[in-house]
Parts: C-alpha cells; structure tokens; sequence
C-alpha cells in the first residue's frame, strides 16, 4: 500500500478568493517534503486542510490510501498527522512537561504515562532541563523545540512543520536541520516542511513542491528547483540575480 | 533521566491547605457559639461550593458563564420538592408528580437527588452549548439561566411561581455545609489533576493547538460543565436547606454577580483563588452588614446606608481588576513552602529565575 499522506486536487476558497487551486501533493514516509512559496502562496492552507483544520473545496486528502477530508482536528492527530504552527502556540500557563503531556492526554494515555513520555522526548530532543519552565517565557528557540516535541509525542506517521526556522540565525537553522534528519532516522515519519529558508530546504528535502498564488508550480528534487527559471521567476521575482548566490 | 514524583505527590498540599482553612472557618463559627455568626458561616461555606463550582469550568475552560445560577435553581428546587411535607405540596404545589409529591426524603437524598439532576441538566445543556466558544458561549449561557428563570418564575403548579416555597426542612448545624464545602473542593483538585482538567487548561490557552494535540475540545468542556453544573445544584439545595425558603429571584442576577464576582477577586484560574475569594468576600460582606444595621460604638450607632455592601463588592472588584488583573492568588495555587516542584496548573510556583508571569 502506498504509504503516504497526499492531497490531490485540492482546492479552497475563502468567499471567491482561491487560496489554493487544483493542489497535488505526497509526503511520503520516511522522507522530508519541501513545500516552499512565497508569501500568501497557500502553504499554511494548505496545512490546515492537510489537518483537518480547513476543509478543502474540492478535491480529497488521504492517509496511506485512506480518505479523510472532513475528519476534525483532534481525530486527524489521533490517525498519526502532528503539526506545528508558524507562531508556535504554546500552552501558554503550562510548564514545559506539561505542554508534551497534553498530547500524550489527548491521544489516551493516562496523565503519569503521559508525563513519563513527555520526560523521554524532552531528553531526546534536548531540553530536557526546561521540564519544569513555564512554556510562556521560553525564548524563540527553545520555544520552537518545544513545539516540535509536543507533535512528535507518541511517534506520529506524519509530522508537517509550519516555518519552524523562521527568525533563526544560521546556526541555529543548522541544528534544526540535524534535529530533521533525526527525527527522519529515528522516528521515520514523513516530514513537510514548509519554510522561507531555501538554503535549508534545498539542503534537507528530497522533494520540493512549489506552491505560487494557490498552484503548484514546480515539484521535483532540490536539483531540479535549483535549476526551475519558473521558480525562480515567481519565488525570487527580480531579485533572482542576487539570490541566485546564496542558492 | 531523573525519576519524576507524580502529580498528587506534586500537588497535593493545595486541597490540604484549602481544606485547613475551611476547618479554620468552621471551628471559629463553634468557638463563637450559635447564632447568627453560625448563620455567616454555613452562608460561606455554600458559597464555597457555588464558587469552586464555577471555578471547574470557568477556571479550567476559560470560557465565562453568567448561567451556572441557572443550576443552583434547579437543585433548589428538586430538594424542596423531595424533602417538604406531603401536606404543604398538596396545597402549594399540585402539579408535581404523585412520586414527587407523596416523597419525604431526608435532606441528605434531597441533596444527592439535587446535584443529580442539575448534572443531567448540564449535560442536555452542555451538549449543545459547548459547541459555542468565547462571548458567544457567555451570552448563550446566559440565556439559559434566563431561561431556566422564566420557567421556575411562571410554571405556577410545579415552582409556585413568583411566591416562595416555604416549609423546606431547615439544617442549621454547620458541619453538612463543611462537609460539602470539603467534598467540593477535593473534587475540583481531583478534576484539575485529571487529564480532563490538563487538556481543558491547554485549549483555553490555545484552542487550536489543543485541537492539534488530539484533544476533543467540546468534550472536554462538556465534562467540566456537568461536573461544576453538579456543584452548583448542590449549592443551590444547601441554600433551600440554610434559610428553607426558595424563590427564583434568589438564583438570579444577584447570586451570579456575587458568586462571580468571588472568582474573579480570588484568582479565576486557581482553586486557592475560588476559596480565598470567597472567604475575604465574605468577610467584607458580613462586616458591612453589621453596619448597615448599625454598631453601638459606646457614644453612638456606627451605620451605614443600605445597599453600602453591594457597592463594596463592585469597588473591591474594580480595584482588583485594575491593579490585579489576575486576582488576589494571580492564578496560582498555594503550595506548601519547599513543596514547589511543580509548574503544573494544579500548582504553580514563581518560576525558579524569579522572572514573574504576565498573563
């Protein structure tokens, strides 16, 4: 079976306006998905529909061949699809420990296992100091770990990171990056990561889709994107000159 | 890594502690002896239970009710309409049901029957309420107690409508009240800990991230509702039980500001904040009322003018919500000294580096 979260044909509109049209995308298993676009693209969108949070206008979302546009929020976590958001959305009055052990609660786990895993994903991820911290005054980094440690409890099958390096410097962009690839390695999820550095996208993706005003435009390995005039068109507009460098 | 206590080994000095303070409150009022001062004290235990009762949802949800004295209606009712006399039913109250009206039950089944069905209730009501979120869901709660108001207030057969139902057993010793007061609050710890309580704190921090952690939002908000919805129906018979007279003007816009109120100067999101609130409140309101009947002050009568009490409510609310937004425990819990080791809800400490929150 083909073991994959996918949208085909996915389309949205918010009151005539499309945000996404005729969107097809895989993440498979296993494996890091770029989804890079410029602002207002349609990624986040496109996320929300990939979660149950949007439902889509037309066109279908399955997980491992199986439909499930129209599943709420909470019951599509349940199937195995975690997520993070761009601002991170953290609990907020909740100690750190805590923030973890709400999704271990919320998929069923009795609150003293629930902590327990929430302790062991801490340590893996490397915080483990910050247990006792109150979410409310992490600092930007930290706080971003946190969040992907409260989606990756209980080893979810998919894990779509919504700009999980945005406001990073390049060091710390580099330890998100070792953080992706091990959690590929160890927890062999499928990764989405939507992001506005390209460097770690074209860096850590095997595959790349390129969404531009609600359309996919480009979809291919980061080779390919390198080299699409048709991305760098609408991705980079005329600063393409200059930004071809860093690529 | 290091073994971690579990979380009633974390937190369980606050129920403790809060229990300390009602017996600390019960044990003045037999100190002082009987009379009206016994009256004050039974009054604050009710509240007690009224105000932990909003505290499980409103504290836990973060969704403000203006309906939940729509419950304490209910359980009123349903109490003295099991524990009156079959002879004053009869002639007051013919609409009840034979079961209802041959009934005489003794005060404890009335109170167990009250908080039952205001439970069943909440749940009808919940269920379609909970689906509503922020002032759409205060405003639909309100509607309700209006509701439930309206009904008791004309439904002349069954309620007795706008007259009171007198004849309800009176309990004047004050230790059912403690005891309620003290079942009450251990209850609300035990759902705060829960992992109800736990994932119904992190929605009302953020819903959609709540949502994306697995957590059926209007089920959880669902549970907290009939279980504060209990609470206040067994308020509402302990109240028909302490004065044993009931009208429904009593459950109505009056008790709801009061009991809010409470909450709010306390500390919305705690536990120790519903207690505390309820106690200082109370004390303010009792002191108050001395004076507006007047103290004989040696040259003279100290009085004040009537209505004094309710103005104070309303400034002390004021004040806190200016200087102290988060109310006299700043939502936290009162812990044990050296018993900090947690930063769950169920206890919150000052954060070790001394940085205070802001929320």
């Amino acid at each position: 079976m083909n073991q994959s979260l996918s949208a085909s044909g996915v389309s949205v509109s918010f009151e005539g306006l499309r945000a996404l049209s005729n969107v097809t995308l895989d993440v498979p298993r296993g494996k890091v998905t770029g989804l890079i676009g410029p602002n207002g693209a349609g990624k986040t969108t496109l996320v929300n529909v990939l979660t149950g949070f949007q439902k889509p206008t037309a066109g279908e979302v399955t997980l491992d061949g199986e439909p499930i546009g129209g599943v709420p929020p909470h019951k599509v976590r349940k199937k195995g699809i975690a997520r993070t958001f761009q601002s991170g959305r953290l609990f907020q009055d909740l100690s750190v420990l805590d923030n973890l052990e709400v999704t271990g609660v919320g998929l069923g786990l009795p609150r003293r296992e629930a902590a327990a895993r929430a302790d062991t994903m801490l340590e893996w991820i490397g915080i483990g100091h910050l247990a006792e911290r109150m979410a409310g005054g992490l600092p930007y980094t930290d706080e971003r770990r946190v969040a992907i440690g409260r989606a990756l409890m209980l080893d979810p099958h998919y894990l779509l990171l919504d700009e999980p390096a945005a406001g990073m410097s390049a060091e710390e962009a580099q330890d998100l990056a070792s953080l992706i690839r091990r959690i590929i390695a160890e927890v062999k999820c499928g990764v989405l990561l939507i992001e506005h550095n390209i460097g770690l996208v074209l860096n850590i993706c095997d595959f790349i889709h390129v969404l531009d005003s609600g359309e996919v435009i480009e979809v291919g390995p980061p080779s390919v994107i390198k080299a699409s005039e048709r991305v760098r068109h609408a991705y980079m507009g005329t600063q393409a000159e200059t930004e071809g460098a860093v690529l | 890594m290091q073994h971690r206590p579990s979380i009633i080994a974390r937190t369980w000095s606050t129920p403790v502690i809060l229990i300390a303070i009602l017996l600390a409150v019960a044990l003045a009022a037999v100190a002082a002896g009987s009379g009206p001062f016994n009256q004050t004290v039974i009054e604050i235990f009710i509240r007690v239970v009224l105000v932990v009762g909003l505290y499980v949802f409103i504290g836990n949800s973060g969704v403000i009710s203006f309906g939940h004295i729509g419950f304490t209606c209910l359980g009123a009712y349903m109490t003295a309409w099991l524990t009156m006399l079959p002879a004053i039913k009869k002639s007051k109250l013919k609409g009840l049901p034979d079961i209802i009206l041959n009934a005489k039950l003794q005060y404890g089944w009335g109170l167990l029957a009250a908080t039952v069905f205001a439970a069943i209730c909440a749940y009808v009501i919940g269920k379609v309420l909970m689906r509503l979120s922020g002032i759409a869901a205060s405003i639909a709660s309100f509607a309700v107690l209006a509701v439930i108001i309206q009904v008791y207030s004309n439904w002349d057969s069954v309620t007795g409508a706008q007259s009171s139902v007198v004849g309800i057993p009176i309990v004047r010793t004050i230790w059912p009240y403690f005891l309620c007061a003290v079942i009450v609050v251990a209850a609300a710890y035990l759902y705060s800990i829960s992992r109800s309580g736990l994932a119904l704190r992190a929605a009302r921090d953020e819903a959609t991230a709540a949502a994306a952690s697995g957590v059926d939002i209007p089920r959880e908000r669902l549970i907290a509702f009939v279980i504060s919805g209990a609470m206040m129906g067994l308020g509402g018979a302990l109240f028909a039980h302490s004065v044993g007279v009931v009208t429904p003007d009593t459950f109505y816009l009056g008790l709801t500001f009061v009991t809010l109120s409470m909450l709010v100067v306390g500390g919305m999101n705690s536990l120790s904040g519903a207690v505390l609130g309820v106690v200082v409140l109370s004390i303010i309101i009792q002191v108050l009322r001395w004076l507006e009947k007047g103290i004989d002050a040696g040259f003279g009568v100290i009085s004040i003018p009537n209505g004094v009490q309710e103005i104070a409510i309303g400034v002390v609310m004021i004040v806190i919500l200016m200087f102290r937004p988060t109310g006299m425990t700043r939502n936290r819990e009162l812990v044990w000294p050296g018993n900090k080791l947690s930063a769950d809800a169920g206890a919150l400490p000052s954060p070790a580096d001394g940085k205070t929150l802001k929320t």
